[in-house]
């Protein structure tokens, strides 16, 4: 029976080579929905992370928000505007490309992740941040920024209305 | 368990996104990279509520995913209108601004 901290660690382990799998299929794929696909897989291994960071409620709104909502938006858009072969970008050096952003932004990445490092070292033993706690905060300290949310979806929704639903001129959509 | 992973996965999603955003034309790719980015910073916000020991990091991801959730709804009837437009998913035809209307 292994120990609670290398038990942890296997999993997170597992959860962040499918992100990183995820991701990386989602930037290198040429297909737009094998991107999406990828990106799925990215978003379900974060709410795998939260729950594993005792945040229950996030990762449940995770799966929620993002993989219900988001990412099946996207593949309906995808599947909507049903891309054809030829309507695709033509990126003859995608892999090239992709290498040298890399290189380049190999520096940034050591740089951020040697400042999240100084941040402290070991978790404290805290109780758990359930949804009370969470949503206590919410609805007391945090009421004007959820309310601020509220109108920022609405007016969202409006603006996507309005963009998508405009007519090209001479065009019958 | 040790904070550093959590960081170290943080950082690489990031620069995923990062990458994804500077190196691909094909506008459903940036739009994913965004998104990615965005989730490695609710990512990090959670890491920090727990590390810590205070709930106002899950209650701001909580807010971020809302926010999250309209930029996809936003970004995505873009695409939808500039696919129309110009047949094309190329950020490189939309260099031109003004002749979207």
């Amino acid at each position: 029976m292994p120990d609670t901290n290398t038990l942890e660690l296997t999993i997170f382990t597992i959860l962040a080579l499918f992100m990183l799998g995820g991701s990386l299929t989602m930037i290198s794929a040429k297909q737009t929905y094998i991107s999406a696909f990828g990106f799925l897989v990215a978003m379900i291994g974060l709410a795998g992370e939260f729950a594993l960071l005792d945040s229950r409620f996030l990762a449940i709104a995770q799966i929620m928000v993002s993989v219900g909502a988001i990412v099946v938006l996207s593949i309906l858009t995808i599947l909507t505007i049903n891309i054809k072969e030829e309507n695709l970008p033509h990126e003859p050096y995608k892999f090239q490309w992709i290498l040298l952003a890399a290189l380049l932004i190999s520096p940034f990445t050591i740089l951020l992740y040697k400042a999240l490092k100084t941040l402290p070292q070991q978790f404290t033993n805290i109780e758990n941040i359930n949804s009370k706690i969470t949503g206590e905060l919410l609805f007391t300290q945090w009421v004007l920024p959820f309310e601020i949310v509220s109108i920022l979806l609405l007016t969202a929704m409006l603006g996507a209305i309005i963009i998508a639903k405009q007519k090209i001129k001479g065009e019958d959509l | 368990m040790n904070t550093d992973p959590f960081f170290l996965l943080v950082t690489l999603l990031f620069s995923i996104g990062l990458v994804g955003i500077i190196s691909r034309r094909n506008l459903f790719v940036v739009y994913m990279s965004i998104e990615l980015m965005l989730s490695s910073i609710n990512l990090l916000l959670a890491t920090l509520s727990k590390v810590l020991g205070d709930a106002s990091g899950s209650v701001m991801a909580l807010l971020l995913i809302a926010v999250i959730a309209a930029e996809a709804t936003l970004f995505l009837a873009i695409i939808i209108h500039l696919y129309k437009t110009k047949n094309s998913l190329d950020s490189d035809n939309f260099i031109d601004l003004k002749e979207i209307k």
